[in-house]
């Protein structure tokens, strides 16, 4: 059955064009119920035998999706006109409702009414489009129901007071959403509705509020405003981005003026979320505010910096301002435009993982309570709940989404979406850490583990007997990795040649070989992006069985690696490289620290040692050469958690201790991924997976300037080598000196970064850090995806197999690296999240007391860098009360800070003993700090 | 359906015309239709017997298969596709009409209808004076007076040469049609037979069917020619042939038409037209019968190319072979 | 872009193996010798072939075989926009020389030696897959005109999106940007005679791609045979002998 359908569309350039197109209306579209006797029930979703059946009209979903998501919400048919309508609204909700479609937990049906042949529908005359789709709602609910029979009730579930009206007219069941629940019986479930705003009872915000029903907020401006005024240049559109360590400062990047535009204040920000788009506008310049940074807490609120792990980098430290240089000391106002948000373009809204604030239990417990939310990511406000369940939330960790804010509220209201476990539990706040990071901690679907060969599996002879797989099993090949490591992705192997050079290869494992391309394993894969290594537990990117069996290199078992292998001289000249699958036997797998003993232990003298001996001595000289090009030697405050077995509680924690056996893995690797991006960019020089580091420019390196020139310390950053030199000439009376000076250096400059080589141009491709023109990441597939996709880059570079699709595309080459960035990002955040969670299970034992070091000098106070701990936090010097107080006065060009008698003074980089507490200000809510000895 | 607007015609006219046209169905050998073809369809033959593949037909890999739409026929050992829709297929003595398209040395070339244009030679032509004689340097230079560019002709199909599809016109009843309509059908629509040339006595007009499709309506032209007489001719004195001499051109030009006679013509030239659009053969009892319908439904000549008349003729014309068929 | 929903429905209601609806008319031009109007779905193309006839341009006469030309052209109504489309621009010629030569192929064009065989396809709505249409088109026309040939060509389109292979691309799915595969076969034969692609795609699935071109191309060869049949078996009982 055919239908045309016509509508007039206006083009861009305004003109008006009527569009014809086909619409084919079937009658093989089926109801999805198991029992229908005239359906085709292969492909039926809904349970066996009903007694009801929900059909969700379209506000239903966009509003309630958090309820949809809840297991006790069952056979609902989402016709497909009000997923469209959700898609257009709304994408996040829609990928949502599509994902609980596809569940096979779910009985959620996809009634495609739109194209059956009886619930199609034309629009009449003089009908809106939202009618013309509430009718044919409720034309496909009349249809279930005649359908079905009178043996199942179809209930048409909808928020729409109108098209309830019509449907109960026409004969059919409908319902709101808060009356179906309320039938269902589960007081819980009501927690997660989300109230229309107008139904939201105003006495009892005055009740609750008195003094606050004021407007607090000024208006959004329409949006055809914000267009013009973005059109004539007196807004400016731009992402808001809050500061993580202070949530009453942000940023907007614009394009328009070319600077980052700053927002102090919640009245400023105007109700903008991180991440949404916004229009702002610039305050006059006499009101462009000074630095509020120079004092540790500000706000006006009580709430205060916490203790943290030390940054590794610009991208993870507090967002420093750089300050007008000794010049622009005359210009007394900041030259940095600030402005208030006028309009938001487009929301950000989530879900947010936190805690309900602290309150008593209202008298009449039971009935509807109003409680704050506040978000673990310091970035959120405050989120205004309703809830009839608050004995049970108080503790808890919960995930709550956010409806509304509107001017007169202070906080933005939302609605309780789940429950995560209780405060300060280990397995709870780990979860947090992971749903704040977006990380898909979930197993592995079934349509993942079934792409996997079937185990046990080993090397067959059609492996064997490929002519494109090298068979290296009789060379000596071993890996040296972490102790306990499982996941082994790389071995080495040294072999003196009879010329007297030697044959240096390194041997990856062969990960390609079992992810396909366009396998689910594949897409999980690549959505996972890498594998997160909490303190105690890791989150893998492929299957366990892959992970840990078929693709790790353990010894004494043959695997499938993917190698390269260099003819080099005892000098480190490489003479020749070359690439090859292989077969290997890795013949030992040691611990850095084995290798090391055995390197050191000069009795032994068998081959694998001699082995490790020459491998060792050629990366000194493949080091030395590197830093003489400028490669920097950073280094950062990692620690290294020992964990208790049984209870996974930390026992110990220190610095993480680097041998000369790491130094050694490492260099090869590196040397790997150079000869590696060389290769894949000169047969793809559009299409390559790379990784740059940008070159820090002068206002990040600015802090560290500024603290190297208030100890006498001059460092020169015109270039890396420079740097390098003078980091290595930066020593001080105390051992420790160096590494704090390199670890102040680290944090200064932003993380490298994939990226597609067609995107920029080759001299943008440089990695700063180790001073290479180009690099990529190709030895550890099993935990990174990007080293997945360089792998088939270089497979299809050597002509073995064909480049898969996705690199023709170079957009979505694009895309798939921004994930690799993001997921890279957030895994790093998460790990260091864990080790923080795990710094303050540790203390709350062990009251300690240590040595620090000052790295920022603030008026009433300091931050200290605990180098044992690898982690940083604020010192008052005075109390909360007094804040700013006059007692202490900061000395701007030394970078000190004295007691106005001048009895005391501190300065950067000074050592000072502190004491390391975990204290409980509120239930629930521990936290460490630090205090002066 | 081809060839008639089917948007024309009303609802009861059009359930008029799916019968008769369903009668005709019905009517039309059995045989041929299950001997239809089409481009690349297989013809079942038995490959005991010697077979000789005909026209519409070619080899694929020991397989017979048509490279036509048409009717199968087989003729002994010979199998040929016969192609209904196409342009004219000469064949020697087919008597046709043309059009001048080109007057060159000592030629006339005409469009056939035929893949090329025909020649006719001015050695193969009877000089209008009727006289067998060496054509001279003369003649050759006098040839636009006997045809002139898009002059119709009348002739007979000589046979192929090297260079083409040679005409002949070496009697009196060929030459230059005037005083009448040109009317263009699809080839197959007219037969092969006896006679082509018709004189109707009652209406006043010379109706000539040629082989190539084109049909000449004309005005009826007594003239005398004692010289030659072709053999075919001498048993039809009615078919004369067109007296007309050079110094005569002014005088044919006051030639008056009766206003009758050319109302005949017209009616006789909207029967071809009615009988190509429906498809039906085209011969003079069928024209004839359909000029008759005409007037006994008292139509005016216009009103012939309305729809109502085309389901008229497709009536008569199931009922005519339907009688035909119980005669036989 | 959502091409093919999870339900197996592309935007116009159809799976992503079904062709559009296909409808065929022989006979639209009574001045031609061969003439048809082909459609699939709202794409909607007008053919009409002249001769084989007198050769216009003597220099191009040939003696060993027919001389094939074709003109394409898109009428100004044919898309939303009403435009003047110009003769002769990149696109016509191109279509108009891949029509040609897909024809050429299957005119026994030796048995018509002297002569020009005129094709004009004109498009009178475009709803994407026009090339396919006018191939289609064409053979019908041919066919009609009793222009003697090898085997039907016939023509379909196939594309791959949302990692679907697609049946018979519309306008919409057209310029989604993904690949898109015009195919035509001589069934009979079973030979490729023309395929165009734009955009890239893996060997592979271009193969699963053509394989449902070649079943799209079978089936419009399918109609097609019976709309020639059922036009010849009318053709001569009409006539009646």
């Amino acid at each position: 059955m055919l239908h045309n359908k016509s509508f007039v569309k206006k083009t861009r350039a305004g003109r008006v064009m009527k569009q014809v197109r086909e619409h084919y209306l079937r009658d093989d579209i089926f109801c999805g119920a198991p029992f229908c006797k005239v359906c085709d029930t292969s492909g039926a979703r809904l349970s066996a035998s009903p007694s009801t059946i929900l059909v969700l009209d379209t506000n239903v979903v966009l509003h309630q999706i958090d309820l949809l998501e809840n297991l006790a919400i069952d056979d609902a048919v989402v016709l497909s006109i009000v997923l469209e309508e959700v898609k257009n609204k709304n994408l996040s909700v829609y990928n949502r409702i599509r994902a609980i479609c596809s569940n096979s937990k779910r009985n959620f049906f996809v009634f495609s009414n739109e194209y059956h042949r009886d619930t199609y529908i034309k629009e009449m005359t003089g009908e809106t489009k939202n009618d013309r789709n509430d009718r044919a709602i409720r034309v496909a609910t009349q249809w279930y129901q005649n359908h079905l029979g009178s043996g199942v009730k179809v209930l048409l579930i909808t928020n729409d007071k109108e098209n309830k009206r019509k449907a109960n007219e026409e004969g059919i069941h409908a319902e709101t959403v808060e009356t179906y629940v309320k039938s269902l019986d589960r007081p819980d479930l009501l927690d997660l509705l989300v109230r229309p705003s107008e139904d939201v009872d105003m006495e009892e915000v005055e009740d609750l509020r008195p003094s606050k029903r004021k407007v607090i907020y000024i208006e959004h401006k329409p949006m055809s405003e914000i267009t013009s005024g973005l059109h004539r240049g007196i807004y400016h559109q731009g992402k808001l981005r809050v500061n993580r360590y202070n949530p009453f400062e942000a940023y907007v990047g614009s394009e328009s003026i070319g600077d980052q535009i700053i927002i102090y204040g919640r009245s400023n920000m105007n109700r903008a979320f991180d991440g949404d788009i916004v229009a702002v506008e610039l305050l006059p310049q006499d009101q462009w505010q000074e630095e509020k940074s120079l004092s540790i807490a500000c706000g006006d609120e009580d709430e205060d910096e916490d203790v943290h792990l030390a940054p590794n980098s610009a991208d993870d430290a507090p967002r420093t301002i750089p300050q007008q240089g000794s010049s622009g000391e005359i210009n007394a106002v900041s030259s940095r435009p600030s402005g208030r948000i006028v309009g938001i373009i487009k929301r950000n809204w989530h879900s947010y993982c936190g805690s309900l604030e602290p309150m008593p239990m209202p008298a009449g417990s039971g009935g509807i309570v109003h409680a704050l939310f506040v978000s673990k990511d310091r970035r959120f406000p405050k989120i205004r709940i309703q809830t009839r369940q608050l004995e049970n939330l108080l503790d808890k960790r919960i995930v709550v989404a956010v409806d509304s804010w509107d001017r007169q509220s202070r906080y933005p209201s939302g609605h309780y979406v789940r429950t995560i476990g209780e405060i300060g539990d280990r397995d709870t706040e780990s979860e947090v850490v992971l749903i704040e990071n977006d990380i898909n901690s979930r197993p592995f679907s079934s349509q993942v583990l079934a792409c996997l060969p079937p185990l046990p599996w080993t090397v067959s002879s059609e492996d064997l007997s490929n002519p494109i797989r090298q068979d290296l099993r009789n060379v000596r090949v071993f890996s040296v990795d972490p102790p306990g490591c499982k996941d082994i992705d790389d071995a080495l192997h040294c072999t003196a040649l009879p010329n007297g050079n030697f044959e240096v290869g390194v041997h990856i494992a062969d990960v390609t070989n079992f992810v396909h391309p366009g396998t689910p394993l594949d897409d999980e894969a690549a959505q996972r992006g890498t594998s997160v290594y909490l303190v105690e537990r890791r989150i893998d990117m492929l299957p366990k069985p892959l992970t840990e069996d078929i693709c790790s290199l353990r010894s004494d078992v043959e695997r499938l690696a993917f190698s390269v292998i260099w003819e080099m001289t005892p000098e480190a000249d490489v003479v020749s490289s070359r690439f090859t699958k292989s077969v290997i036997k890795s013949s030992a797998a040691m611990s850095y620290v084995e290798a090391q003993a055995r390197m050191d232990d000069s009795r032994l003298m068998d081959p694998l040692t001699t082995d490790l001996r020459n491998m060792n001595s050629l990366a000194k000289k493949m080091r030395l050469r590197r830093i003489e090009r400028g490669a920097l030697t950073l280094a950062s405050a990692e620690v290294k958690f020992q964990i208790d077995t049984e209870t996974h509680d930390p026992l110990d924690i220190g610095m993480y201790q680097i041998r000369e056996a790491n130094q050694m893995v490492e260099e090869f690797m590196l040397a790997a991924n150079v000869s590696v991006a060389q290769q894949i960019l000169k047969s793809f020089p559009l299409c390559s997976l790379l990784r740059r580091h940008p070159t820090p420019t002068k206002e990040m390196l600015e802090p560290l300037l500024r603290t190297a020139a208030a100890i006498g310390l001059h460092l020169d950053v015109s270039t890396s080598k420079a740097m390098a030199d003078s980091l290595d000439q930066a020593v001080g009376d105390d051992p420790y000196f160096n590494k704090l000076i390199r670890i102040l250096a680290t944090r200064c400059m932003s993380q490298a970064v994939y990226f597609c080589s067609g995107e920029l141009s080759p001299p943008e491709y440089h990695h700063y850090g180790l001073a290479a023109p180009i690099y990529t990441h190709f030895t550890s597939p099993i935990r990174r995806y990007a080293d997945v996709i360089v792998h088939r880059l270089l497979a299809a570079s050597l002509g073995i197999f064909k480049l898969p699709s996705i690199f023709q595309d170079r957009g979505q080459l694009t895309s798939v690296s921004d994930n690799l960035n993001y997921r890279h990002r957030n895994a790093q955040m998460a790990g260091r999240a864990s080790v923080e969670l795990h710094t303050l299970i540790y203390f709350r034992k062990r009251p300690t007391d240590t040595e620090a070091r000052i790295v920022k000098i603030r008026s009433n106070g300091f931050f200290v860098f605990v180098p044992k701990y690898g982690i940083e936090g604020p010192v008052y010097l005075t109390t909360r009360s007094e804040k700013g107080g006059g007692e202490w006065y900061i000395d701007e060009q030394q970078q000190k800070i004295k007691k106005i008698d001048g009895s005391i003074s501190y300065s950067i980089l000074q050592t000072v003993q502190i004491h390391l507490e975990v204290v409980e200000p509120q239930p629930n809510r521990p936290k460490l700090q630090l205090s002066l000895i | 359906m081809r060839g008639i607007d089917l948007a024309a015609l009303s609802k009861p006219q059009k359930l008029r015309l799916e019968k008769a046209l369903e009668e005709l169905e019905s009517l039309s050998s059995k045989v041929n239709s299950d001997a239809s073809v089409t481009v690349a369809d297989s013809i079942a033959v038995n490959h005991e017997d010697a077979i000789l593949k005909g026209h519409g037909t070619a080899d694929l890999n020991g397989e017979v298969v048509a490279t036509l739409c048409g009717i199968v026929e087989r003729v002994n050992k010979l199998i040929y596709v016969r192609g209904l829709r196409s342009r004219y297929k000469p064949e020697v003595g087919d008597i046709i009409i043309g059009r001048v398209v080109e007057v060159v040395q000592k030629r006339w070339k005409l469009e056939i209808n035929y893949s090329q244009d025909a020649i006719l030679m001015l050695s193969s032509m009877n000089m209008p004076d009727g006289v067998q004689r060496r054509r001279t340097a003369m003649d050759e230079l006098n040839m636009r007076i006997i045809f002139e560019e898009k002059d119709v002709v009348c002739a007979e199909v000589r046979g192929f040469q090297h260079d083409g599809l040679h005409l002949q016109a070496r009697s009196q009843k060929y030459g230059k049609l005037k005083g009448g309509q040109l009317l263009t059908v699809p080839p197959y629509l007219v037969k092969r037979q006896k006679q082509h040339f018709h004189h109707l006595e009652e209406y006043g007009f010379d109706l000539i069917l040629g082989c190539n499709g084109f049909i000449w309506v004309g005005e009826h032209i007594e003239a005398k020619d004692d010289m030659v007489e072709d053999q075919v001719n001498q048993s039809e004195p009615q078919v004369l042939l067109p007296n007309k001499s050079a110094g005569n051109l002014e005088e044919q030009e006051k030639n008056y038409t009766a206003l009758e006679t050319r109302k005949y013509i017209c009616r006789a030239a909207n029967a071809v037209r009615v009988l190509s659009t429906l498809g039906f053969n085209i011969t003079l009892e069928i024209i004839k019968g359909i000029i008759e319908l005409s007037l006994s439904l008292n139509l005016d000549i216009h009103e012939m190319l309305g729809s109502e008349f085309c389901v008229a003729v497709a009536e008569k014309e199931a009922e005519r072979r339907k009688s035909n068929k119980k005669r036989r | 872009m959502e091409y093919v929903s999870p339900e197996g429905l592309r935007l116009d209601g159809r799976r992503p193996m079904e062709m559009r609806q296909i409808r065929a008319e022989i006979g639209a031009v009574s001045k031609a010798d061969g003439s048809a109007v082909f459609e699939m779905g709202n794409t909607k193309v007008i053919a009409a072939v002249y001769g084989p006839r007198q050769v216009q341009n003597k220099s191009q006469q040939m003696s060993d075989q027919a001389l094939v030309r074709c003109e394409y052209s898109m009428a100004n109504f044919s898309t939303g926009d009403r435009m003047r489309k110009p003769k002769g621009d990149r696109r016509s010629t191109e279509i108009s020389l891949v029509i040609r030569q897909t024809m050429e192929a299957c005119i026994l064009t030796h048995l018509m030696p002297h002569s020009q065989i005129d094709i004009f396809v004109q498009v009178l709505q475009a709803d994407g897959g026009t090339r396919s249409a006018c191939i289609n088109a064409a053979t019908l026309a041919l066919a009609d005109a009793g222009i003697p040939m090898r085997d039907l060509v016939t023509s379909c389109s196939a594309g791959y999106l949302n990692s679907t292979p697609l049946l018979d691309l519309n306008y919409v799915e057209d310029s989604a940007g993904g690949a898109d595969v015009t195919l035509g076969i001589l069934p009979k034969l079973d030979k490729v005679t023309l395929l165009q692609m734009d955009s890239k795609l893996p060997i592979d699935i271009l193969e699963n791609v053509m394989q449902l071109a070649i079943e799209g191309c079978k089936a419009v060869a399918n109609y097609i045979r019976e709309i020639l049949l059922e036009n010849t078996k009318q053709l001569e009982y009409r006539r009646g002998v």
